[in-house]
């Protein structure tokens, strides 16, 4: 069986290494040239298996895999039968190898400048200068966990940051760094993660945006204009490599969107490294057909034995659960390019239980492989090199005891640039069976069970004796121990009816493959003797076979729109509706009409009638018999549905940042406030910056994706605000540093920003004007400060976060300097104090209805603030700027028929009609004309009556909350929940590793929220 | 002299002494009894600050002489004064400002920490929370695991001691969560079971057996905190216990049978309507977590707050409402229109009066006196020009506390009519 091994040590191997510069201590290490596996099983590439084959390896690469092929001479040949050979996987995002980035904070004081001193970008999260092949080295340990997987491969990069630098491919194997590292540049990585950095900005993902787009911007600048820029490290590396494959890591499915974005706008193609939930979002990937590089790490069961604590995990998750091992499936279904990640998978085993988990659920073998070797290679421009095992790719590759895409197959080698290393031997001698064994001259029946590599048994004999005239057989028997080691195995026995119980220990040889085996044994007496055993019959390894209860998983998992609870299963159907016998509030001159029809389609009233109405075919018919219809709320202040921070609180003027590029489809406040009449709201960006963010004006459209949401072609608005949240009064004795820390600074932030802006303008006017000239060269693109230009040019509106009068007063006075006009106070709680000087500057005002007392700038907030702003003719509104309050909207309106004695028609107009003229929309909202949308609420009684409750909410023509269906979407909800607590129950009996539960809280945006998260805390708006 | 007088004249004769001794009849008013029935034409007799007689006005005669005030209400409504328990009410005036709060003190096991000393009577909040409706507050202290002793207060007075309805009505404890962790709100951990739940419930057992030793014992040194701490096995001290999920609940139920504790309080308790039968027969009684609130759990249907109080009522649970949470203190003015949502949402107008009125004092221990308008009671008692329960109908025009008249304008009313006035001049 075995052949020589001869040394080549003569031969220099034919490779572009560094490595051989390399002086060596000792003599030069010798080389094998070729290697020749035999009688393996090899898949070469996805779509080509070759049975018992010869691969044939030279060097670092792949000679020739065939069934017949010539040896060179001179080959060292391993016998591989039986074993199945897979190409090297691809990891792609990993930082194996790589030092784990720290930083460099310094107490708790807002830090506004970055610790990175040194001709970098100014700001800690942007650096594309970090370039993982500086940082290189070889992490053992590391590289043995993906190596187990079967990663061959890997471009790793430190994961920080939002422009985090570039990742290099390396080869995994403990040999050296120098051959290791393929390439230095395999591609840029990109987050919309702040990372480690500790400079205040950016503090929420729409900063992030704003960070990335602006950066980029400054890299364009910078390339453009070579002669008069100012030296960065940063800006030079990025435009090194920026055209390089750059990767995009996303934590939630919508990021991809947003991502997507910057990547139109930059002429940039992200390859995206998904989170997991795309397959909630597949039809508008779909539209965009990005390739994606999808995480194999699915979520563990939540431990649900105690009903109390189970019923406080989310339906959201439990979903979750069930569908995200569809994930790679249902989105290689639907045509996207998809590799595979391992990332945040600790154990090989895991690893493969999920990739069999896909064959399992549908998925070939082929569109595996493909996307772990060759999808992956292409990715990064490298798959004349690696993904396949064709000729003259690397040989590196994996070795299996059996294939482990059906079967639990071990990893024996793992092959790396041609080296191999043996991980793990087989136990060829298999002595699975029912043997005679002989012992001292007697015969015992000896009975192998378990595994090859963990064999147990029994061993038994017969004895018999006669009592009362009768043969009795006794079988005495006794469990065996073993230890098997390749050919050598131990056992150890003994007998209960023996006198002595110290029992036998045997050692034996195993012959011809385990038909035979002999050897010593020492004895319960002390003394040695022999033994030897030969077998009867084989046995067949005992398999794991896991059985599942079918009935409980669904066969496909179906997620839904939203993927939580009340989330919607199917398409609403563009059907006319119409309304009868109902009371009309119609916010125009004909006021409230009883009795009155109202038809409406494709989104739009179509007919108003105070009577009867033919009936369009196909329609939906409401009787509405004792009912009220109303146009739909619409809450001027609102923060729901808004992803990662509501406040870019990390400068005090942050107009580049913009609320719509951060809606949130996925927030249940959407559904609550549906149920509450609400149809459209201003989500504005927190208070905590003097100039804050620019706002997204939305329909409550459950169920749609984020654009779907945003009312299209709206008119632009920003937030700015005033007093103690912008000078950072209650935000404790650290918060003392960030300018303005008074109101005489923040009148001074709107000059010096307005002032900058007409600056910027007459820069880019003059080179507009003069671009045919070609030496000119364009001003750098500040996103900051376009934005204040639109703001002096009307073309942005403003509403601004205001309290007492003195603020009030003093914006307007800056307005007026500057030529624009304030379109909106919001809060505007001492409106009432100057409402003639609000009502000549000609601005509206957005307040509460009697909120007070929460801080010191609305000690003199008085609820009759609307009704006096009102009766000096302002336009007025209530507004929420709370979650909980946005969802009875027309009870606020209703307190100024008490304060103040507002007629009813009016208060209702404050909720709908009036912010509609607030945000511009009027024309299209707010009350009920032919033409306009049909945003509509039914309600049981008068809507400012406290019995009111909302029967129906139409958003554009259709029923997206009524409380018939609420009642069938809350009893499919509890089967759905049953269901899968029952599959979790039977999971949590099979598997021990489960997850802690994990509730969610009401955590709810307010004005003065900061960071990524919603906050817990004092709400003090 | 007799006087007769037409309400809606503001009427001013807060804090006198003149009036005991006086006969006032309340005429023509549409009673809200506050124990779920009404009379809607009513003759309320008050005598010395007492209720002498509720009749039908229209079936009754009565001879004015016998009368030096008759009060010609004409169809408007009276009500029992509201409460609003377990409030922060007078015990703060500005949230942000630290100066302006006074609800919580230092340390875990404070029930000798009193809130009646602390109440502010000339507070600009409680003002605007009486002309309401709301004429009573248990002013509660926060914080810690027995957060202290609170009082109920009635919402005007010279100065607390006048103001005080019920001295040191209970302690307050704060029972721990089953659940924990949750990081805080820049960096949110993924929560998980309170595995230190069984020693802080243990923490408070071993606090009740000192204290329980303590009470009966005549060899101990003196403790101020188990001072505290004896009147609430004497039955004269209630227990508030402040939860909501059901394992908390379960777990008190069986606390107070231990401990025998006379008269616990459940504050809170959303999870209460999934106990049933088990909370009704454990005969505590419970102060619903607010009305107007999102629902504690992303799946339970969004109205479940709104439906509360009808699920309990339905279940023959004696509770109330109460409005602990964000911006508590100003927001207690709006405790009736809470009672209103829980009206439009399944319970009865009179239930629901009820819940904020004859309910509250029950569980306060303070029925005897307050809470509905019957003979022997304390005429405490407010008129509103239509349902108080309605943001637009709420128009109080009278409010009494034993028989005297109360102010019923507020400093925002002033702000009002200052601004109002300088806009008719220009």
């Amino acid at each position: 069986m075995t052949r020589l091994f001869i040394l080549f040590s003569f031969f220099l191997i034919a490779k572009n290494s560094f490595s051989q510069l390399m002086p060596s201590n000792g003599v030069a290490d010798s080389k094998v040239i070729y290697y020749a596996l035999h009688h393996v099983n090899v898949y070469v590439s996805s779509s080509e298996f070759v049975e018992n084959a010869t691969v044939l390896i030279k060097g670092d690469k792949i000679e020739k895999i065939g069934k017949l092929i010539i040896l060179p001479q001179g080959c060292v040949e391993i016998d591989m039968e039986g074993q199945t050979i897979l190409p090297a996987f691809i990891e792609l995002y990993t930082n194996i190898a790589l030092p784990k980035p720290a930083n460099a904070s310094e107490g708790y004081r807002p830090q506004m400048e970055s610790n990175n001193k040194g001709a970098y970008y100014w700001n800690e999260s942007v650096h594309p200068e970090v370039e993982a092949a500086n940082l290189f080295k070889i992490d053992t340990k590391a590289n043995e966990n993906l190596i187990n997987m079967g990663f061959g491969f890997a471009v790793t990069h430190v994961q920080d940051g939002i422009v985090r630098g570039s990742g290099a491919l390396i080869s995994l194997g403990n040999e050296n760094v120098h051959k290791q590292l393929l390439s230095s540049h395999a591609g840029n990585f990109y987050s919309f993660s702040k990372g480690i950095s500790s400079q205040s900005y950016p503090s929420s993902q729409m900063g992030s945006i704003a960070l990335l787009r602006q950066s980029l911007y400054d890299l364009n600048y910078y390339q453009s204009n070579s002669l008069s820029k100012e030296e960065s490290i940063s800006m030079d590396r990025w435009s090194l490599h920026l055209h390089g494959p750059s990767f995009f890591k996303v934590t939630e499915k919508w990021e991809i969107l947003r991502a997507n974005k910057i990547a139109k706008e930059f002429d940039l193609d992200f390859i995206y490294i998904a989170s997991g939930n795309e397959y909630a979002n597949i039809d508008y990937l779909k539209k965009i057909n990005p390739r994606l590089i999808v995480p194999l790490n699915f979520p563990l069961a939540y431990n649900v034995q105690d009903p109390y604590l189970a019923r406080q995990i989310p339906l959201s998750d439990l979903k979750h659960w069930e569908l995200a091992p569809y994930n790679p499936k249902y989105l290689m279904e639907n045509g996207l390019t998809v590799a595979l990640t391992s990332d945040g998978i600790a154990l090989s085993s895991t690893f493969w239980k999920n990739v069999r988990k896909q064959i399992e659920i549908g998925v070939s073998e082929k569109q595996l492989l493909e996307s772990l070797t060759e999808i992956p290679a292409k990715m990064i421009g490298q798959d004349a090199r690696i993904g396949s095992l064709q000729n003259g790719k690397l040989a590196s590759f994996s070795v299996f005891d059996g294939n482990p895409f059906t079967s639990d197959a071990a990893l024996l080698e793992a092959w790396h640039l041609g080296e191999r290393l043996v991980l793990k031997t087989t136990q060829k001698n298999i002595i699975l069976g029912d043997y005679s064994l002989i012992l001292n001259g007697k015969t015992y029946q000896l009975t192998v069970t378990g595994t090859k590599e963990n064999p147990s048994g029994k061993i038994f004999y017969t004895q018999e004796k006669i009592e009362k005239k009768k043969t009795i057989v006794d079988t005495i028997s006794s469990a065996v121990t073993f230890t098997i080691n390749q050919g050598d195995v131990s056992m150890a026995f003994s007998f209960s009816n023996e006198p002595s119980k110290n029992g036998y220990q045997l050692h034996g040889k195993i012959k011809r493959e385990g038909i035979i085996i002999e050897g010593d044994v020492l004895l319960p007496d002390g003394n040695w003797g022999s033994w030897a055993a030969i077998r009867k019959q084989k046995n067949k390894e005992k398999s794991v076979d896991d059985k599942k209860d079918e009935s409980l998983i669904a066969t496909t998992p179906k997620s839904w729109s939203p993927n939580l609870a009340f989330g919607r299963t199917k398409e609403i159907a563009d059907q006319p509706l119409v309304f009868k016998n109902i009371t009309l509030w119609t916010n125009e001159a004909e006021g409230v009409i009883n009795n009155a029809s109202l038809v409406c389609f494709a989104g739009k009233i179509i007919l108003i009638s105070k009577g009867e109405v033919i009936i369009p075919p196909n329609a939906i018919i409401i009787d509405g018999k004792g009912m009220h219809l109303t146009t739909g709320i619409i809450d001027e202040h609102s923060h729901i549905a808004i992803s990662r921070g509501v406040n870019e609180g990390g400068q005090t003027v942050s107009a580049e940042v913009s609320i719509a590029d951060v809606v949130n489809p996925d927030d249940i406040n959407i559904y609550r406030q549906l149920a509450g009449g609400v149809t459209a709201a201003q989500l504005l960006h927190g208070s905590a910056n003097t100039i804050g963010g620019q706002s997204a004006l939305v329909k409550l459209k459950w169920g749609f994706s984020p654009d779907e949401m945003l009312i299209p072609n709206a008119p632009k608005f920003i937030k700015c605000a005033l007093g103690e949240n912008v000078k950072q009064a209650n935000w404790g004795d650290f918060n003392t540093v960030r300018f303005p820390q008074t109101r005489m600074g923040v009148e001074q932030v709107f000059y010096d920003g307005f002032k900058r802006a007409q600056v910027y303008k007459k820069d880019w006017d003059a080179y507009l004007l003069s671009r045919k000239a070609e030496y000119t060269i364009a001003p750098r693109k500040d996103l900051e400060l376009e934005v204040l230009c639109e703001i002096l040019s009307g073309e942005r509106k403003i509403t601004c976060h205001s309290y007492v009068q003195s603020e009030i007063n003093m914006l307007m006075k800056v307005a007026d300097s500057m030529g624009f006009t304030v379109n909106t106070f919001t809060h505007i709680l001492e409106g009432y104090k100057v409402a003639d000087k609000m009502k000549e500057h000609g601005v509206g005002a957005s307040t509460f209805s009697d909120w007070w007392a929460y801080k010191f700038e609305v000690n003199e907030a008085i609820p009759y603030n609307a009704s006096l702003m009102h009766q000096q003719g302002l336009v007025v509104a209530i507004n929420s700027d709370d979650a909980e309050m946005g969802r009875r909207l027309n009870q606020e309106a209703a307190k100024s028929v008490k304060y103040g004695g507002m007629s009813e028609i009016d208060a209702w107009k404050m909720v709908t009609l009036n912010p509609a003229k607030l945000l511009h929309l009027d024309d299209r909202m707010g009350s009920m004309r032919v033409g306009k949308d049909a945003d509509l609420v039914m309600w049981s009684d008068n809507p400012l009556s406290i019995n009111a409750i909302v029967q129906m909410t139409v958003v554009d023509g259709k029923v997206l909350f009524s409380l018939e269906e609420d009642k069938l979407l809350q009893t499919r909800d509890k089967l759905e929940r049953a269901r899968l607590t029952s599959a979790m129950l039977r999971d949590n009996k099979t598997n021990q590793e489960t997850q802690q539960f994990k509730p969610k809280r009401n955590k709810n945006f307010h004005c003065n929220t900061i960071g990524e998260e919603e906050s817990e805390s004092e709400n003090t708006h | 002299m007799m006087t007769r007088l037409r309400v809606l004249i503001v009427f001013l004769m807060c804090f006198t002494s003149s009036f005991f001794g006086q006969k006032t009849l309340l005429v023509n008013g549409f009673l809200h009894v506050g124990n779920g029935n009404v009379m809607p034409t009513a003759a309320i007799g008050i005598v010395d600050g007492k209720i002498v007689s509720v009749k039908n006005a229209m079936t009754t005669k009565y001879d004015e002489a016998d009368w030096d005030t008759i009060i010609n209400i004409d169809g408007q409504h009276v009500y029992p004064g509201f409460v609003a328990p377990n409030s922060t009410l007078g015990l703060t005036e500005i949230d942000a400002v630290r100066a302006t709060r006074d609800y919580q003190d230092v340390g875990e096991f404070n029930p000798h920490v009193r809130t009646q000393i602390a109440f502010n009577a000339e507070s600009n909040v409680i003002e605007t929370v009486l002309t309401n409706g709301v004429l009573f507050s248990q002013a509660t202290p926060r914080g810690g695991t027995i957060s202290g002793t609170s009082s109920v207060m009635f919402l005007a007075g010279w100065n607390w001691e006048d103001a005080t309805i019920l001295m040191d009505d209970g302690i307050h404890v704060n029972w721990p969560s089953a659940t924990s962790g949750g990081g805080w709100w820049a960096e949110p951990a993924p929560k998980s079971i309170n595995k230190d739940y069984a020693n802080q419930k243990n923490n408070i057992e071993d606090f009740f057996q000192m204290a329980l030793a303590y009470s009966v014992s005549k060899e101990v040194t003196f403790d101020q905190r188990l001072e505290a701490m004896k009147d609430c096995f004497k039955g004269k001290k209630r227990v508030f216990f402040h939860a909501g999920e059901m394992q908390q609940l379960l777990d008190i139920i069986e606390f107070c049978e231990k401990y025998t504790i006379n008269f616990p309080v459940i504050i809170g308790g959303h999870d209460a309507y999934l106990l049933g039968a088990r909370l009704k027969d454990s005969r505590i009684p419970i102060m619903l977590e607010r009305v107007h609130r999102l629902p504690e759990l992303e799946d339970e249907p969004v109205d479940l707050p709104y439906k509360l109080p009808f699920l309990l009522n339905q279940q023959g649970i004696l509770f109330c409402l109460q409005n602990q949470g964000d911006m508590e203190a100003m927001n207690a003015r709006n405790l009736p229109f809470q009672a209103g949502t829980a009206m439009a949402y399944g319970l009865s107008e009179e239930e629901a009066i009820m819940s904020i009125s004859l309910a509250t004092c029950k569980i306060l221990g303070i029925d005897d006196k307050y809470g509905s308008i019957e003979v022997g009671k304390s005429a405490t008692l407010f008129v509103s020009q239509g349902n108080a329960l309605d943001m637009r109908t709420n128009k109080v025009t009278l409010i009494m506390r034993d028989g005297k008249l109360i102010a019923i304008t507020n400093f925002q009313e002033d702000l009002y009519n200052k601004y109002k006035k300088k806009y008719e001049k220009e």
